[in-house]
C-alpha cells in the first residue's frame, strides 16, 4: 500500500478544480476593478471548475489539462470558458483561454484605457501535499 | 574547537576570498545581473510568460524579483552556493597548504568550522545580495506596484514586500544544502572542479528528474525541493508544507554531508 501512494501523483483533477476556480473568481474580482465595473466580492461569481487530463484517459500527472470554467457574469448570466493548462509537477500552473471568448490579452475599461486581460491567460500553484 | 581559533580562521578566509577576482566578480553579478534584466523587460514588449509572475513584470517589481528568483533557483543558486565551499578545501590540497596550516595552533576543528562557515556566509552574502538587488531593481525600474499573487489576489506594495522577502529566505536551507555538498565533494576529492562542478551538475540533474512526472517522494526527496517551497508564501490560503518538509530534507542531507566531509578531514594524514 505505501509503494503505491509513494508511486503515485499529487496532480489531480479534484486538487486542480479546488486551485483554480478560486483563483479565477479572485481574477474575475480584480478584473472588474481595473475595467472600472460595479465591484462584486469572488464569491458572487460562482465559479466551478471542471477538469481532466489530456490525453483522455489519464486521469492524474502533470502534463496537458483542460479545464471548463462555469461562473456568472455582472448580469448573473451563467458563462463557460474552457482552458487549457500546462500543470508541473511541482503543483503550479498555466492556464491559457482557447476561443474568443474571454477576450484578448487586452481590454478597454470604462475609460478607453487599456488593462491586461487577467483572464486570458494566468498561472497559479497548489499545495500537492 | 576554541572560538578564537575558529575567529581567527574566518578572518584569514575572508580576507583571502575578498582578494580573489572571482568573488567580486560573482557577487558584483549578484548585484548587476537584476537590474540588466529588468532593464531589458522594462525596453522590450514581450513578456517572460513561461515564468511564474513572467505576465505581471511590466506591473509590479515585486514580479521582477519573483522572476529572477524563480530564474536563480533553477540555474544560478547551485553555482553561487558552490563556487566558494567547493573551492575552500581544494586550494589547499592544490596549494599543499594542509601541513603547514594543520600544524599550527589552530585544530582541525577550528579549521574546518571556520571554513564551513565562511562558506555558508558567502552563499548567504550572494543570495541576499540578489534578492535585495532583484527587489531594488524591481522597484527602480518597474515600480512599486501592487502584486497579484498566486491565487488571484492582489497584494499592495508593503504585504508583497514582506511575501518576496520570505520567498527569498525560503531558499536558504537548499541554497546552505549544496554549499555543505559542494564542501563534502571538495574535501573527499581534494579537487575544486569537482567541489564547485558536481554540485552544479546535481542541483541541474535534479531539476530535470522533478520536472519529470515521476513518483512524488522522489521529487521530495531532492534538494532541490527546497527551491520550489516560496510557491506556497505566495497563495492564499498559504501553504507551508512544502517548505517544512523542504527544509527537513535539506538538514537531513546537510548534516550527512557535513559529518562525512569532517570526518575525513579529521583522518587526513598531512605528514607524509
Amino acid at each position: 500500500m505505501s509503494m503505491v501512494a509513494c508511486g503515485s501523483t499529487s496532480i489531480t483533477a479534484n486538487r486542480i478544480e479546488h486551485a483554480i476556480a478560486p483563483t479565477f473568481a479572485n481574477l474575475v474580482r480584480v478584473q472588474m476593478t481595473l475595467l472600472e465595473l460595479p465591484p462584486l466580492a469572488a464569491a458572487d461569481f460562482a465559479v466551478q471548475a471542471s477538469c481532466r487530463r489530456l490525453p483522455a484517459g489519464d486521469t492524474a500527472g502533470s502534463g496537458e489539462w483542460t479545464c471548463t470554467i462555469t461562473w456568472k457574469d455582472l448580469n448573473r448570466r451563467i458563462v463557460r470558458d474552457t482552458y487549457e493548462l500546462f500543470v508541473t509537477s511541482d503543483g503550479c500552473y498555466s492556464a491559457t483561454a482557447s476561443g474568443e471568448a474571454i477576450g484578448g490579452p487586452t481590454l478597454k475599461n470604462e475609460g478607453g484605457r487599456d488593462v491586461r486581460n487577467l483572464l486570458y491567460a494566468f498561472e497559479g500553484c497548489f499545495d500537492t501535499t | 574547537m576554541s572560538i578564537t581559533g575558529v575567529r581567527a580562521v574566518v578572518g584569514v578566509e575572508c580576507m583571502k576570498l575578498a582578494a580573489q577576482i572571482k568573488t567580486q566578480l560573482v557577487l558584483g553579478l549578484c548585484i548587476v545581473g537584476p537590474f540588466l534584466f529588468a532593464a531589458a523587460i522594462h525596453m522590450q514588449s514581450s513578456l517572460p510568460t513561461d515564468t511564474l509572475f513572467g505576465r505581471a513584470v511590466k506591473e509590479s517589481g515585486f514580479a521582477v524579483s519573483l522572476v529572477v528568483l524563480g530564474f536563480a533557483a533553477l540555474w544560478v543558486v547551485p553555482v553561487l552556493a558552490s563556487v566558494v565551499g567547493g573551492d575552500l578545501f581544494a586550494s589547499e590540497d592544490r596549494h599543499n597548504t594542509w601541513k603547514m596550516l594543520l600544524t599550527r595552533s589552530r585544530s582541525r576543528a577550528d579549521v574546518f568550522v571556520g571554513k564551513l562557515i565562511v562558506a555558508l556566509g558567502f552563499s548567504f552574502v550572494a543570495i541576499a545580495l540578489l534578492a535585495v538587488s532583484s527587489i531594488a531593481a524591481g522597484i527602480f525600474i518597474i515600480g512599486p506596484g501592487s502584486l497579484i499573487d498566486l491565487s488571484g489576489i492582489v497584494r499592495p506594495p508593503d504585504e508583497a514586500w514582506r511575501r518576496v522577502t520570505l520567498a527569498w529566505m525560503s531558499i536558504l536551507p537548499a541554497a546552505f544544502t549544496f554549499t555543505a555538498l559542494a564542501v563534502v565533494l571538495s574535501v573527499v576529492s581534494r579537487s575544486s572542479i569537482v567541489g564547485i562542478g558536481l554540485p552544479v551538475v546535481a542541483g541541474l540533474t535534479m531539476q530535470l528528474v522533478a520536472m519529470v512526472d515521476g513518483p512524488d517522494l522522489i521529487r521530495r526527496l531532492l534538494i532541490t525541493s527546497g527551491f520550489e517551497a516560496w510557491h506556497g508564501l505566495l497563495a492564499a490560503p498559504l501553504f507551508y508544507q512544502p517548505l517544512l518538509r523542504g527544509t527537513i530534507v535539506c538538514a537531513a542531507y546537510f548534516v550527512i554531508c557535513i559529518a562525512i566531509a569532517y570526518d575525513r578531514l579529521r583522518r587526513r594524514d598531512v605528514a607524509g
